[in-house]
């Protein structure tokens, strides 16, 4: 079971909120599918800057792995207040530990309402369906 | 049951044109699967996604330029057959991970180029014989679900996946070309082959391999414009040195 600690997209992206914040990354679906379990086969990714609005499920960012570039979208509207600085030079990272040190971007949020997003059971239900 | 995709070909075709349909077809998501056969006029020198520019010298060498939608490395467009693949994520070509969709492709593309006596088989480990450090060339930079022949690489392909949409560029090499060194060609060994006499080639692999039937269409006018609407990006200086 992925966490239950946070909500996510079926783009297979999740984010953790805490306060008026929320840590936004993707999961471990999403790394296995781009780099095939190789953790040198994610290559590049682009990050937005700080202060950039977000609206809700617009492309943030850009991850590249060998053999494909993918987006990265926002599950909820907001401003960028942070980026993991490690993230770009060192994406195996996000193979080690995609739910914690893997986050992406820090947003202050415009909204909480997640009754758009999945829960970590419905998350679960539609990687099922897609296998 | 087969299903059912539509087959566009535009052989000789402008840089901007080729890369601005691909994304028209990539971005409507109520576009048909669409599978490309296409070449290119004037001959062009594709940047992947990521590249930077100084990275690739072969740039100062080559006529036209464009930078892809897709990632890898740089690819020389010139005796070859291009293509391009873009359905919905959900398509079956595209389930599970990239690494089996490119194998899916791979798979069906090799049993075309057994057709012409060339036992194309994949990587998997190791490295290339046409490996070459430092040119920032796809077909220098062999990966484990490369195409290869005679130890090198001859089919370069890279993916591109946005909005529940995938696009898949491939590029099957006929002749050599002199940015891209010692790598495997169809004419070793089919003398004289072109792109036309290998597309129903390949067609007739995808049916059978890829399950599929195909509708041999063109671009609609709304995609038309938009190809070209978008086709503008991938010459222009600042999208082309971004990086």
């Amino acid at each position: 079971m992925r966490p239950n600690d946070r909500h996510y997209l079926p783009s297979h992206e999740w984010i953790k909120i805490t306060g008026d914040t929320a840590l936004i990354g993707i999961t471990d679906f999403a790394v296995d599918e781009l780099s095939s379990g190789n953790e040198g086969d994610l290559v590049y990714c682009d990050l937005p800057e700080v202060g950039r609005t977000l609206e809700d499920g617009e492309t943030f960012g850009e991850i590249e792995s060998v053999k494909a570039v993918a987006d990265l979208n926002t599950p909820l509207a907001g401003e960028v207040v942070e980026i993991n600085p490690a993230i770009e030079d060192h994406l195996e990272i996000l193979s080690e530990d995609p739910w914690d040190r893997g986050w992406l971007i820090k947003i202050k949020l415009a909204t909480k309402d997640t009754s758009k997003l999945l829960d970590a059971e419905g998350y679960e239900a539609l990687l099922a369906s897609q296998n | 049951m087969p299903r059912t995709w539509r087959l566009i070909t535009t052989w000789g075709a402008p840089p901007a044109f080729n890369m601005g349909l691909d994304e028209a077809l990539l971005e409507r998501r109520d576009a048909p699967p669409t599978l490309r056969f296409y070449s290119w006029s004037p001959d062009t020198l594709s940047l992947g996604y990521f590249q930077r520019w100084a990275d690739v010298p072969g740039t100062a060498r080559a006529g036209a330029v464009v930078r892809r939608i897709t990632g890898g490395g740089a690819i020389h467009h010139v005796n070859e057959l291009t293509f391009s693949f873009s359905a919905s994520a959900d398509d079956p070509l595209y389930v599970g991970k990239v690494a089996d969709s490119y194998c899916r492709v791979h798979k069906a593309i090799a049993a075309a180029l057994a057709g012409l006596g060339v036992e194309a088989t994949l990587l998997c480990d190791g490295a290339a014989a046409s490996d070459v450090a430092g040119t920032g060339m796809c077909f220098h930079a062999g990966t484990p679900q490369d195409l290869v022949w005679g130890g090198r690489k001859g089919v370069g392909s890279a993916q591109r996946r946005t909005g529940g949409r995938v696009l898949h560029h491939g590029s099957i090499k006929l002749g050599t070309s002199p940015l891209e060194g010692d790598i495997a060609t169809l004419r070793e060994a089919a003398p004289g082959l072109d792109a036309g006499a290998l597309a129903p080639r390949l067609l007739d692999a995808f049916r059978e391999h890829l399950d599929l039937a195909f509708e041999v269409g063109v671009p609609t006018p709304e995609e038309r414009e938009r190809a070209r609407e978008l086709g503008a990006r991938y010459v222009d200086p600042s999208f082309l040195r971004r990086r």
